[in-house]
């Protein structure tokens, strides 16, 4: 796609033809100024249809999830190639030293994206006690949390799920956050925080969001995303530093035999892609997480019938000011709000996973809330 | 055998195959609205159980509401014995609207929301009350998604073969619907 022809979108970052009125992927309007024409405005209507609106979201996710697999596969063969070319075992009917199809890249292509799908089951098998770890949660006590469970319990039925098993992080931070594998064996996370200074509308509010992503299969997807960026995260970490360490003694090994010239290339071609593919990763992991936080906010009012608890929360917790520690790079886009935005800047920009606040509350007031 | 043959079998066969998995679709709907009604059922079932435990408490507090303590419990066993759907819905639309009155009136009594157990049973009750609506919300979209499954065209002509009838909504009865008047004197 050369740049020129494509728009990036104000709210969720997908590159759109130029010609597009609306993104193709949230049905954002890509022009302000066109806003006054009734026609586009039945048209993002239409786009909040959560059927529709799900069912654009996992086939976004599920390309996405191809996209990963196959910076996986090229990884694997520039790996395997590397290795091949520096070891020297160029095949002998091989016409160029460079441009040949490397077996060893192959191999490790295949590696790569066994290790990958392996990864993928791991966390699909133990995905949601992990992330419960690396957050220091706790099991709620059903019988000190009742309002809670009473909430939840109350959202469950609203969407037709069971009740997901609860959980409270003890930090003044106001956050909450949903995971799992499937809606029937999903867990969800508040602090304590949020349970101290939201009243009972809100609190129903928050709770419908994170069990709109439970019901929109969002977690399972967020999980798969995540693992997959990490795990294309560390093999290129792990490039970066043998290259770091390995460089040196690589020129001295091949010196005089006219590969120093090819090694450079070589080297040249895994810097850019060690530092290129996980910048890619967390971009497309970014934009995908940004329109499920849309999408959980609509399912949200679908559930409570309510947009006015919801909108009153997110003022609320646009109001923070207490700076959450249990969330890491790895959990960051779990979170109703980003747990890592900037408390002074306005973040609107494509390396953000949560779109900014004030767009969330406008979106929720044109469901119907005043 | 000739190509045509084979093309009608392959075509009877992408039939049949669609046919299941409209007919498995329907059946899925089938059995979200029943399991939508029970949990209705559910949860009605644990506002019987919560009501007299909540007049016993309050009872001591509110000497003077006596008569709404007493319509309360009354719309109670009303409801518990009420025989068939309808006159279980009306039934529980008269007790919907005596608690609401009972809830209003709590208000007037500091002491009685200060008591630590009042207050737990007020929260699991008005929670309950809650989760009646929210079943019935999604009874009602189970039941629009049924009704969907049947009338669209062509999974209509499954439906029609197999006898799938189209769900009843859960209808708000019109003095649940009333806001409950509140005698302030």
């Amino acid at each position: 796609m050369p740049a020129s022809k494509t728009v990036p979108c104000p709210e969720c970052g997908a590159l759109n033809r130029v010609h597009r009125k609306t993104c193709r992927l949230c049905g954002a309007l890509l022009n302000p100024a066109a806003t006054n024409k009734p026609r586009l405005q039945k048209k993002i209507l239409r786009r909040t249809d959560f059927i529709a609106a799900s069912r654009a979201n996992q086939s976004a996710t599920r390309k996405l999830v191809m996209i990963l697999l196959a910076i996986a596969a090229v990884l694997g063969y520039l790996i395997g190639w590397t290795a091949q070319v520096s070891m020297g075992e160029i095949p002998a009917q091989a016409k160029d030293p460079l441009l040949f199809f490397s077996q060893w890249g192959l191999i490790a292509s295949l590696i790569l994206i066994t290790v990958s799908l392996l990864w993928t089951w791991i966390a699909f098998k133990r995905g949601d006690r992990i992330v419960m770890k690396m957050t220091g949660a706790q099991l709620a006590s059903m019988d000190e949390e009742q309002v809670l469970y009473n909430v939840v319990d109350e959202m469950a039925l609203a969407a037709g799920v069971s009740r997901p098993t609860v959980y409270i992080i003890e930090t003044d931070a106001m956050n909450a956050f949903a995971t799992g594998m499937s809606p029937a064996r999903a867990s969800l996370g508040v602090t304590r925080g949020l349970l101290n200074n939201l009243s009972r509308d809100e609190l129903q509010g928050v709770i419908g969001h994170e069990m709109g992503h439970i019901v929109n299969w969002d977690i399972r997807y967020a999980t798969a995303v995540s693992v997959l960026v990490g795990l294309i995260a560390l093999i290129s970490d792990s490039i970066l530093r043998s290259m770091y360490y390995g460089g040196g003694t690589t020129r001295h090994r091949g010196g005089g035999r006219g590969k120093n010239n090819g090694a450079a290339i070589l080297f040249v071609v895994m810097i850019v892609f060690a530092v290129l593919a996980p910048l890619i990763a967390r971009l497309v992991q970014m934009a995908v997480s940004r329109q499920r936080e849309f999408l959980a906010d609509a399912s949200s009012v679908r559930l409570t019938r309510n947009p006015h608890g919801l909108i009153s929360a997110l003022e609320k917790l646009s109001g923070e000011t207490v700076q959450f520690k249990g969330a890491n790079r790895a959990t960051q886009h779990l979170f109703i709000i980003n747990p890592f935005r900037n408390f002074t800047e306005k973040a609107s920009s494509l390396m953000s996973t949560h779109p900014p606040l004030e767009r969330r509350i406008q979106r929720l007031r044109n469901l119907g809330g005043k | 055998m000739e190509t045509g043959t084979w093309i009608g079998l392959g075509v009877i066969g992408a039939i049949v195959i669609w046919m299941i998995s409209m007919y498995n679709g329907l059946v899925n709907l089938r059995n979200q609205v029943k399991n939508a009604w029970r949990q209705i059922d559910v949860q009605l079932k644990r506002r019987h159980e919560l009501i007299p435990n909540l007049v016993e408490v309050t009872k001591d507090y509110m000497e003077y509401e006596q008569e709404t303590l007493a319509k309360v419990i009354q719309a109670r066993n009303g409801a518990v014995n009420a025989q068939g759907p309808e006159e279980a819905i009306a039934a529980e639309g008269i007790l919907s609207g005596a608690l609401g009155k009972l809830f209003a009136l709590m208000e007037n009594y500091p002491d009685l929301k200060a008591n630590e157990n009042v207050s737990r049973l007020m929260e699991e009750l008005s929670s309950t009350e809650n989760k009646i609506a929210f079943s019935r919300q999604f009874y009602n979209d189970s039941v629009m998604a049924m009704n969907n499954g049947v009338e669209v065209f062509p999974a209509s002509m499954i439906a029609n073969m197999f006898g799938f009838k189209q769900a009843t909504y859960f209808e708000v009865p019109e003095e649940e619907k009333a806001v409950p008047k509140v005698n302030l004197r």
